[in-house]
């Protein structure tokens, strides 16, 4: 077994996912060209707009890096193959999303300080006049749906994998309805006359944006800095990480242990301790569930210096005539 | 879900003329005072037969009459910025700056180059939607150019 790339295990899972994110794609383009056609003057649609077209980041950042974590075989050029791919997608979706929030934040803001009325008009649909107001709720109404179905779909596979990128994707999709409601609110609102409604709403979405942008950025940051392993849906650290360091703490009691997370595999370094004298494999240190064990790539020794040995080992072979 | 889309669809067909309101009450102010501020952007317009057919328009669909405003140009547009005044008319590029700062109807009438058209508009505030939607009408209702936009 390779111990850089995707474990064998979860290939099934990555399948199931790379297709679904196609078919993310595609809902999300038709809620794209839905919501294109009845902007308008509405800032809380363009803010919605927005949102939705940032929704395509991190689907096609995801099957980016899931093409070169499966495809990328490890070269002289890059030795441990392509398995960071997404946490480097996990930033660029991170840093896109907070720089977008911040935008529509500060352009929703100057429109409530400056008091600006939307004008939304009518258009001829058949015969009739209609308010583009009401093509504009419409068209809230149908975005809400897709990604309620995909978010739920999302989940699991993200838990499967162990896929940061995947799941920060399943959890803004989820949350959709919130900001939906607060899109349908501003239009109503609008509708009734009240100006602030829309860009009140879209401060609201716009929020979200960055609050989901921040989140990610946190997460994704400190795996590039070699942090340890985080939880996939928050900053705190993973327990998954937490328990193997105990696990290998136990073992070696004077060692320093550091962990870090390449993409979805933890790689453990053990500092100060000499190697156990039997041959183990990285998953021998997993400390729970077996299915799970892929999730240790590696386990290193790095032995103290030569001047700090010769003080160890004897009392390592003490140690071991006493027994 | 079924029933929450039948009240969604009751609340659309209840509230299809329900929607708009004005911010600033201008249609509820035309309607009770009987009365709407027109004035026009460009004073060559005076005898215009498409404006003339687009007030009596408005008149009908309102019930108000119009009073015309004295002054032109820019000054005008500024009055109808900060709701002084109901309805400007007038010829203005597509690329007008005012574009944004003023809420304009469907073109009346299309002259100039191709590259650079001037429409012959009616400009209204920016968000008095319904009042908007009725001037919308009405143009619709008086010009084959506007019915198509």
């Amino acid at each position: 077994m390779r111990d850089n790339g995707l474990p064998p295990e979860l290939n099934e899972s990555l399948n199931k996912a790379v297709r679904l994110e196609y078919w993310n794609i595609f809902w999300t383009l038709t809620i794209i060209v839905t919501m294109g056609l009845v902007l308008g003057q509405s800032e809380t649609m363009k803010t919605a707009w927005v949102e939705d077209t940032l929704g395509l980041v991190p689907p096609i950042m995801f099957l980016i890096a899931a093409h070169m974590e499966r495809r990328g075989t490890p070269s002289e050029r890059f030795p441990y193959g392509f398995d960071r791919v997404n946490g480097l997608g996990f930033f660029v979706a991170a840093v896109a999303l907070t720089a977008v929030g911040a935008l529509l934040l500060y352009n929703a803001a100057i429109a409530l300080a400056r008091a600006e009325h939307a004008t939304v008009g009518s258009i001829v649909i058949l015969g009739q006049d209609i308010w583009l107001g009401w093509l504009m709720i419409a068209a809230q109404l149908y975005a809400l749906v897709p990604p309620l179905i995909i978010g739920r779909k999302e989940l699991p596979l993200a838990e499967q994998l162990n896929d940061k990128l995947l799941h920060t994707d399943a959890l803004m999709n989820k949350a959709n309805w919130l900001t939906g409601a607060a899109g349908l609110a501003g239009v109503i609102g609008l509708g009734l006359g009240w100006w602030w409604a829309d860009s009140l709403a879209a401060a609201l979405i716009s929020l979200d944006v960055l609050n989901d942008g921040i989140k990610a950025l946190r997460s994704s940051t400190a795996e590039l800095v070699d942090g340890t392993p985080r939880a996939l849906s928050s900053a705190s650290l993973s327990e998954d990480a937490l328990r193997l360091r105990d696990r290998l703490r136990q073992e070696f009691p004077d060692a320093t242990v550091r962990l870090r997370e390449t993409g979805r595999l933890i790689r453990a370094e053990v500092h100060d301790t000499l190697p156990p004298a039997e041959v183990r494999h990285p998953r021998h240190y997993w400390p729970g569930d077996k299915k799970r064990a892929w999730r240790v790539a590696q386990v290193s020794f790095i032995p103290p210096t030569e001047a700090e040995q010769s003080r160890l080992i004897p009392k390592a072979t003490k140690q071991a005539a006493k027994r | 879900m079924k029933q929450l889309a039948l009240i969604g669809l009751l609340l659309l067909l209840a509230g299809c003329d329900a929607l708009p309101r004005d911010p600033a009450d201008t249609s509820k102010r035309i309607e009770s005072s009987r009365r709407f501020s027109v004035g026009l952007v460009d004073p060559d317009l005076r005898t215009d037969a498409r404006l003339s057919a687009l007030i009596r328009n408005i008149e009908q669909r309102t019930g108000a009459r119009a009073e015309w405003r004295p002054g032109s140009g820019e000054a005008l547009l500024t009055q109808l910025k900060a709701g002084e005044l109901d309805l400007a008319l007038g010829r203005l590029s597509r690329e007008s700056p005012w574009t944004s700062e003023v809420a304009l109807g469907p073109p009346l009438e299309t002259s100039g180059s191709r590259e650079e058209p001037i429409e012959l508009k009616a400009a209204m505030r920016n968000g008095e939607n319904r009042w908007i939607m009725t001037v919308e009408r009405a143009s619709r209702a008086i010009s084959a150019e506007a019915r198509a936009q």
